[in-house]
C-alpha cells in the first residue's frame, strides 16, 4: 500500500514537471515570436511580410512543442515500462525463492525426522527407503534450479540426432528408478521411426520433470505413464499420457514460470523448463488437459534429416 | 485428560506424515492422519481432537481455511501450524486465525513435542472453567461463553481463539484488580514464541475492538500505567 502511494506520488510529480516544462517552453517561444514581430515592425517590413514571419514562427512553435511533448511522452512511457518490467521481475524472483525454499524445506523436514529416528535406535529399512526418496527429490529440485539458471542465462544446447527407441531403452529405467513402486513407466517407440534433433541432457530433464509431475499430482499409486510416438509432417510427436487425476484448473497457465495449480505443491518450474527446452530445440509442447482424464501432453521434435 | 491425547495430523507429504505419525505414536499420542482438507473436515466431523497439526499447503485447500473450520466446529482443539511457508506474514496470519503455535519446517521432533505438550497443557487449563465463569458472562458489549469459546456480539456469535479466551478469563477472574503484562504473557503465551510486553498491548487493542462499546475510548479494559490492565465490567447473565 505504501509502495503504491509512493509510485502514485512519483507519477504525479513527473506529470506536473512535464506540464510545467511544457508551459515554460510555450511561454519562451511565444515571447520570442512577439519580439520577432515587433523587430520586423520596427525595421519597416510590410504587413504581408510580418504575417508570413508570424506564420513561420507559429509553425515552429507548434512543431517544436509537439516534438518536445512527444519526446516527453515517449520517455515517460519508457520509464513506466521499465518500472513495470523491474517490478514484475522482482515479484518473479520473490515467488521463485519462496517456492524453491518450500520445495527444499519439505524433503529436509522428512530427512531430519528420519535421521532423528535412526539416531534414537530405529533400524527399519523403511526409514532408509524414505531417506533415499527424499534425497532424490532434493537432487531433482537442485537440478531444476540449476537448469533454469542455465537456460535463462542463454546456456547452449548440443543438438544431435537421437533415435528415441534407443534413448528410451537406455534411459527409461533410470528415470523410473527415482520413484520406485509409485510409478509404472512404459514407452512404446517403433524402431522404424526417424531420429529426432535434440539435446540428450534436455531430453532427460524434460522426461524427468513430466514424470515427477505425474507422480506428485496423480493421486494414485502406482501412477501409470505411457509414451508413444508418431511422425507428423517434419516432426516426431511424442505423446505422454498418465492415468492420474489430471489438472484441476488453470490449465491455460501450465508451462508458465512459477505457475502452480490451486493447492498443488511444487515450485512451478518443472513444466516451464519442459516448454523452454522444447522451444530452444525449435520444437514445442502442447498441454492437453481435462479434469479426470489424466495429464496428457505432446512433445513435437524436429526430425533429423 | 483421560488416556492418550488425540491428535489430528493434516499433512499431504507422505514421507513427512508417516515418519511424524510413527514418532508421535511412539511418544504416546493417538494420531489420525488426513492428507487433504476434505479428509481433515471428515475427521473433524467424526471425532474430537485435543490438538491439530495443520500443514498450510494442501492439495485441495489450505490450512488457514481449515483452522477457521476447526475454530467453528471444535473450538476446544488446539492448533499448531506446521509449514514450510515461514514468512512473518504467514506466521501472523496463522496466529490471528487462532493458531496456538506456528512451527517452521524443517523442525526438530523434540522441539515439536515440547510445543505440543505446552499447547495441550494450555488447552487443558482452558477447558477447566471455574464455577463462577461457567455459563454466559457479559464483558462490555460481548456475551462470553468460556466453556464454548464463543462471544455473542449484537446477537451474532463468533468463535474466540484460545489466546483471546485465556486473556479474557484471566482479566475476568481478577476483575476490578490490575493484572500485569507479565502475568498475561505467562497465561497465554509460551516462552518459545518470543513475546514481549508490546505483544500484550497489541493483543489488548484487538480485544478492545471485540468487547468495548467504543474502542477509541476504552472503559471496559483500562490501562494501568506502569502495571498492566484492569477489567472494570463483568456481569453474570
Amino acid at each position: 500500500m505504501r509502495r503504491a502511494r509512493l509510485v502514485a506520488a512519483a507519477a504525479l510529480l513527473w506529470l506536473s514537471l512535464q506540464l510545467a516544462l511544457l508551459a515554460w517552453w510555450a511561454t519562451v517561444i511565444g515571447r520570442q515570436a512577439r519580439q520577432i514581430a515587433a523587430l520586423e515592425a520596427l525595421s519597416g517590413a510590410g504587413h504581408a511580410a510580418t504575417a508570413a514571419q508570424w506564420s513561420r514562427t507559429r509553425l515552429m512553435l507548434v512543431g517544436e512543442s509537439s516534438t518536445f511533448l512527444a519526446l516527453l511522452l515517449a520517455v515517460s512511457l519508457l520509464l513506466a515500462w521499465l518500472y513495470w518490467r523491474e517490478h514484475r521481475r522482482a515479484r518473479s524472483m520473490q515467488a521463485f525463492f519462496a517456492s524453491v525454499t518450500h520445495e527444499l524445506r519439505t524433503p529436509l523436514t522428512s530427512m531430519r525426522l528420519q535421521a532423528e529416528a535412526i539416531a534414537e535406535g530405529d533400524q527399519r529399512a523403511e526409514l532408509a527407503r524414505r531417506l533415499l526418496e527424499d534425497s532424490h527429490r532434493l537432487e531433482a529440485q537442485i537440478d531444476k534450479t540449476l537448469e533454469l539458471a542455465r537456460i535463462e542465462g542463454g546456456g547452449p544446447l548440443a543438438e544431435q540426432a537421437i533415435p528415441l527407441h534407443l534413448w528410451f531403452a537406455r534411459s527409461l529405467e533410470g528415470i523410473a528408478a527415482a520413484h520406485g513402486e509409485r510409478l509404472d513407466l512404459r514407452a512404446h517407440i517403433d524402431a522404424s521411426l526417424p531420429p529426432v534433433l535434440a539435446d540428450a541432457g534436455a531430453l532427460q530433464m524434460i522426461l524427468r520433470n513430466l514424470v515427477e509431475n505425474s507422480v506428485r499430482h496423480a493421486r494414485i499409486t502406482p501412477v501409470g505413464v505411457r509414451l508413444t510416438a508418431t511422425v507428423r509432417d517434419r516432426y516426431l510427436v511424442l505423446e505422454y499420457q498418465d492415468n492420474g487425476a489430471g489438472v484441476q484448473d488453470r490449465s491455460a497457465h501450465l508451462g508458465r514460470l512459477f505457475a502452480r495449480g490451486a493447492g498443488s505443491s511444487g515450485a512451478g518450474v518443472g513444466l516451464y523448463l519442459v516448454r523452454r527446452l522444447m522451444q530452444r530445440m525449435r520444437g514445442r509442447v502442447l498441454f492437453n488437459v481435462a479434469p479426470g482424464e489424466g495429464f496428457r501432453c505432446e512433445l513435437w521434435f524436429r526430425v533429423a534429416a | 485428560m483421560n488416556g492418550p491425547a488425540r491428535l489430528l495430523v493434516v499433512e499431504d507429504e507422505r514421507n513427512v506424515a508417516e515418519t511424524l505419525i510413527e514418532r508421535l505414536r511412539a511418544s504416546g499420542f493417538q494420531v489420525t492422519r488426513a492428507d487433504s482438507a476434505a479428509s481433515a473436515r471428515r475427521a473433524i466431523a467424526e471425532a474430537q481432537f485435543q490438538l491439530a497439526l495443520l500443514d498450510v499447503g494442501l492439495p485441495d485447500g489450505n490450512g488457514f481455511e481449515l483452522a477457521r473450520v476447526l475454530r467453528e466446529l471444535a473450538p476446544a482443539t488446539a492448533i499448531i501450524f506446521l509449514t514450510a511457508h515461514a514468512s512473518a506474514e504467514d506466521r501472523i496470519r496463522g496466529l490471528e486465525l487462532g493458531a496456538d503455535d506456528y512451527v517452521a519446517k524443517p523442525f526438530h521432533f523434540r522441539e515439536l513435542l515440547l510445543r505440543i505438550q505446552n499447547c495441550l497443557k494450555r488447552a487443558q487449563d482452558l477447558a477447566q472453567v471455574p464455577g463462577e465463569m461457567r455459563g454466559q458472562v457479559r464483558i462490555g458489549r460481548a456475551l462470553v461463553d468460556f466453556e464454548r469459546f464463543s462471544a455473542t456480539l449484537d446477537g451474532e456469535s463468533r468463535a474466540l481463539t484460545h489466546k483471546e479466551c485465556a486473556v479474557l478469563r484471566l482479566l475476568a477472574e481478577r476483575a476490578g484488580k490490575a493484572v500485569s503484562r507479565d502475568e498475561i504473557l505467562d497465561r497465554a503465551w509460551s516462552a518459545d514464541e518470543f513475546p514481549t510486553s508490546r505483544t500484550v498491548d497489541n493483543f489488548i487493542v484487538r480485544l478492545r475492538k471485540l468487547i468495548e462499546f467504543d474502542a477509541a475510548d476504552p472503559r471496559v479494559i483500562r490501562s494501568i500505567r506502569g502495571v498492566g490492565y484492569l477489567l472494570t465490567e463483568i456481569t453474570r447473565e
